[in-house]
C-alpha cells in the first residue's frame, strides 16, 4: 500500500512520500538498533532477549531491524472498535476518519458560570452525555480528571461513567495494570462477557513510552496485558520537541517512530496478530513560554508524516484533531482547533483524539466539542469529493434552465440540494433576522445547544444487570485502597 | 574593546568554544580569575538575562550562552576559593517517587543554572528519605519537586512531612511543580511556593533566597 489517503472521488492528500517514509523508517530502525531503548520491565526484555535482541545492563535493549519487520508483519492492517450493543462503529483502515475527545484534563470550563474549576463526576457525566448525542463525536476519552474520588480510582470511575452514559467506544487511560483488568471487567460486564469483548472490543487503551527512547514499567505491564486480551491499543509517544524529541519535524518522527515499533515489536512477540494502532503526537515547545503547545502548523505537518508512515507500515493511525492553546473558547481556540480537525481528516488519520482541549490539553471546553461537531460535519462533506457522474453533471438541468433563467425552480435543484452540507450551528441569517435572535455568537449558541442537550437528551441506559457488574468491580477496587 | 567586553559577547553568542579559548588566554595573562567571572562571564549572561525577559532571545539561545559561560567557570573555578565563589543560591532539586518524567525539571535546571544557581539534580523516582538525606548532605536554600503525574504527586507532600519530622522544615524553602499541580495544591501541602513554567521558578528561587 503507497502513502496517501484516498478520499471521496478523486480527492486525495498526502504529505510524505514514498522515498521520504523510507528514509524515516530507516533512520528510525537504525536509532533502533545502535542506540536502543531503556526498557524497564522483565518480561518484555526477556521476550526480546529470546527474539534475538541484544540486551546490555539488564535494561537497555538493542532491537535488530529483522524484529521490527516481523512485527510489521504480523500486525493485522485494520482494526475495528464497537459500540456497547456489539456493532462496529469504527472500522480504523484505510483513509476512514473518527473523532473523540481528550481524556482527564484537569479543568473543566463550566458553560453555564463560565468559571475554570476542577472536574467532579456529574460533569462527567454531562459532558459524556454530550458526546452520546452530538453526531460527529464517534468515540469518547474520560474529558477531565476528577477531583471528587480517591486518586487511585480515578481511572475506574471515569471509565464507570463513560460506559453507562454513552453506547460509543471509548479510549481509556489507565493509571497501571490493575486498572486496565478492572476496566476489562467492567466493559466485558457491559457486553456480556470477555469473549465477546476480545472479538469485538468496546474500547482501546493509550500506552506510551516515556520519551526520549524509555519504556516505563506501568506502561509497558499494561500493553502487555493489552496484547493477552486483545485489547486494541497504541504505544504513542507525546512528545515535545525540542525537549523530549528532536525540534524538526522530520527528527521528531524518526524518534516517535522508533518508540512506537519499538512497543509494536514487545506487543507483536507477546501476542502475534493482536490489534495495534500506529501513531503518537507532537507538541512542539515554545521556546519563549517553556508550554508543550497543541496543534502548531509543524504538529500538523507531523501527523500527515505519521499517517503516511501508517500507510507505508499498512497499520491503522492514531492522531489528534480539534485541540488548541487558548484558555477560552474565543477566536484563537477555533483557528487552532478548526485547522488540526480539517487537516488531520485530510491526512486520513483513522482515530483523532483531544477535540475539546483547551489550554493544552489542561482544561477541556464543552462549547469547543459543540462548535468542533459542526466542523467535523463541515470537514466529512469535504472529504466526499466531487461527484461527477452523469446526474451530478446536470447537463440537461443547465440546458433546462439556459440563458437567464433560475435553477431555484428546476426540479434538479429540488433533487439533490439535500446532499450538500447544512449548518446546525454556524449562522447564515440577514444581520436584521440574526439581531432578532439575540445577537448570538457562534459560542453563545453553543451554550444554548449544551443547555438543551442536558435537558432532552437520555443516553440509552444499561440494564439492572450490567449497572449491577459495573458496581461491583468498583466496589472491590474502592475496598482495597480503603475509599468510600 | 576590552577582553572582558570580547567575553561578555562571545558568551552573549554562545560560543562555548571560543570562551574556552579567551577565558584560558585570560588566566594565562594573570587577569583576577573574580574578575573574569563577574565582568565577563556573568556580564554577558546578565545581558543575556535582559534580553530573553524583552523577548530578543529564546531559551535554546539562553541555553547556549549559559553552556559557554560555564565552560569559562570551569577552567577559573579552581583557581578560586569555594568560599568566594559567586553563586545566586543552592537549590536540591528532583522528579517524586513513581514518576520518570523529567523533561521540565531539566528545563528548570538548565533555567536556574543560567541564572547563577547551584543546582544539585536528585534525577527522578526520588523517596521523601532520599530528598531529606539531600538536604542534610547539601544543605540548600531550596528544594524544588517535580511530578507530571496526578498519582506521583501525592508523594510531594510526604516529603514536606519527612522534613518536618526531621526537623528541617524551616532551613529550606519548598517549591514544586509539574502539569498537574496548582498554587492551590501547594498550598495545601504546605509548600513555600509553585511555579507554573521554568522561567518563573527561576523568579520564584530569586525571591525566596532574597
Amino acid at each position: 500500500m503507497g502513502v496517501g489517503s484516498s478520499h471521496g472521488n478523486g480527492l486525495f492528500f498526502r504529505t510524505l512520500t514514498e522515498k521520504q517514509a523510507e528514509e524515516i523508517h530507516l533512520a528510525s530502525c537504525q536509532i533502533l538498533e545502535e542506540t536502543g531503548m531503556m526498557i524497564y520491565h522483565e518480561e518484555a526484555v526477556e521476550l526480546l532477549r529470546q527474539a534475538g535482541a541484544l540486551v546490555e545492563n539488564g535494561n537497555r535493549v538493542y532491537f535488530p531491524s529483522s524484529l521490527v519487520k516481523k512485527a510489521l508483519q504480523s500486525a493485522p492492517s485494520r482494526v475495528t472498535l464497537y459500540n456497547r450493543n456489539g456493532e462496529a462503529a469504527l472500522h480504523l483502515e484505510g483513509a476512514n476518519v473518527y473523532f473523540g475527545t481528550g481524556s482527564d484534563t484537569m479543568n473543566y470550563l463550566d458553560p453555564f458560570s463560565q468559571e475554570r474549576r476542577s472536574w467532579c463526576q456529574e460533569d462527567v457525566a454531562n459532558a459524556i452525555k454530550i458526546c452520546d448525542s452530538l453526531p460527529n463525536i464517534d468515540f469518547v476519552m474520560s474529558m477531565g480528571l476528577l477531583s471528587d474520588v480517591d486518586p487511585h480510582m480515578i481511572n475506574r470511575e471515569q471509565y464507570a461513567i463513560m460506559v453507562q452514559n454513552t453506547v460509543k467506544p471509548q479510549v481509556v487511560i489507565a493509571e497501571d495494570g490493575d486498572t486496565l483488568k478492572d476496566i476489562i471487567e467492567m466493559a466485558a460486564g457491559a457486553v456480556g462477557g470477555k469473549e465477546r469483548l476480545r472479538q469485538k472490543p468496546l474500547f482501546m487503551v493509550y500506552t506510551e513510552p516515556t520519551s526520549p527512547l524509555q519504556h516505563p514499567k506501568e506502561s509497558v505491564d499494561k500493553l502487555l496485558l493489552a496484547a493477552e486480551n486483545w485489547v486494541p491499543t497504541n504505544f504513542a509517544c507525546g512528545g515535545v520537541a525540542g525537549a523530549s524529541v528532536p525540534t524538526t519535524v522530520a527528527g521528531a518522527l524518526v524518534q516517535a517512530n522508533a518508540e512506537a515499533l519499538s512497543g509494536l515489536v514487545i506487543h507483536q512477540l507477546k501476542s502475534p496478530g493482536a490489534p495495534f494502532v500506529y501513531g503518537y503526537g507532537n507538541s512542539p515547545l515554545d521556546m519563549r513560554t517553556m508550554q508543550a503547545v497543541y496543534g502548531t502548523p509543524e504538529a500538523v505537518l507531523f501527523q500527515g508524516g505519521v499517517v503516511d508512515l501508517a500507510h507505508y507500515y499498512n497499520l491503522p493511525s492514531w492522531g489528534y484533531a480539534g485541540c488548541c492553546n487558548a484558555k477560552v473558547c474565543d477566536e484563537q481556540a477555533i483557528v487552532e482547533s478548526t485547522m488540526f480537525t480539517v487537516m488531520g481528516a485530510l491526512q486520513g488519520c483513522n482515530i483523532m483524539h483531544d477535540v475539546f482541549y483547551m489550554e493544552f490539553g489542561l482544561t477541556g471546553s464543552l462549547e469547543l466539542l459543540v462548535i468542533s461537531n459542526e466542523v467535523i460535519g463541515r470537514t466529512r462533506r469535504l472529504l466526499k469529493g466531487i461527484d461527477t457522474d452523469k446526474e451530478s453533471l446536470g447537463v440537461e438541468s443547465i440546458m433546462r434552465v439556459g440563458p437567464g433563467g433560475n435553477f431555484l425552480g428546476d426540479e434538479h435543484t429540488a433533487k439533490h440540494f439535500r446532499a450538500n452540507w447544512r449548518p446546525e450551528l454556524s449562522d447564515l441569517n440577514s444581520f436584521e433576522n440574526w439581531s432578532e435572535n439575540g445577537s448570538k455568537t457562534m459560542v453563545d449558541r453553543a451554550r444554548d445547544r449544551i443547555k438543551d442537550i442536558l435537558e432532552t437528551h437520555r443516553p440509552e441506559p444499561v440494564t439492572e444487570e450490567v449497572k449491577e457488574r459495573i458496581d461491583t468491580v468498583l466496589r472491590e477496587a474502592r475496598a482495597k485502597f480503603g475509599a468510600i | 574593546m576590552s577582553d572582558f567586553d570580547s567575553l561578555a559577547q562571545i558568551v552573549i553568542s554562545g560560543d562555548f568554544g571560543g570562551a574556552k579559548t579567551l577565558t584560558q588566554k585570560m588566566i594565562d595573562n594573570g587577569v583576577d580569575p573574580l574578575e573574569i567571572i563577574n565582568q565577563g562571564l556573568m556580564a554577558g549572561m546578565n545581558v543575556v538575562g535582559v534580553r530573553f525577559k524583552a523577548g530578543d532571545m529564546y531559551v535554546p539561545e539562553v541555553m547556549m550562552s549559559a553552556r559557554a559561560m560555564s565552560t569559562g567557570i570551569e577552567l577559573v573555578k579552581p583557581l578560586i576559593a569555594d568560599k568566594d565563589m559567586p553563586s545566586a543560591g543552592k537549590v536540591l532539586i528532583g522528579t517524586v517517587k513513581g514518576d520518570l518524567h523529567d523533561i521540565g525539571k531539566k528545563l528548570v535546571v538548565m533555567m536556574m543554572e543560567s541564572a547563577g544557581f547551584e543546582i544539585i539534580d536528585l534525577g527522578v523516582d526520588i523517596d521523601p528519605a532520599t530528598f531529606v538525606k539531600g538536604v542534610k548532605e547539601h544543605k540548600p536554600q531550596v528544594i524544588g519537586m517535580s511530578a507530571l503525574l496526578t498519582t506521583t504527586m501525592l508523594s510531594m507532600k510526604d516529603t514536606v512531612e519527612a522534613l518536618k519530622k526531621e526537623g528541617l522544615r524551616d532551613t529550606v524553602k519548598i517549591i514544586i511543580g509539574g502539569a498537574p499541580i496548582t498554587q492551590g495544591f501547594a498550598d495545601q501541602i504546605g509548600a513555600d511556593g509553585y511555579a507554573p513554567d521554568a522561567a518563573t521558578a527561576t523568579e520564584l528561587c530569586r525571591r525566596l533566597i532574597a
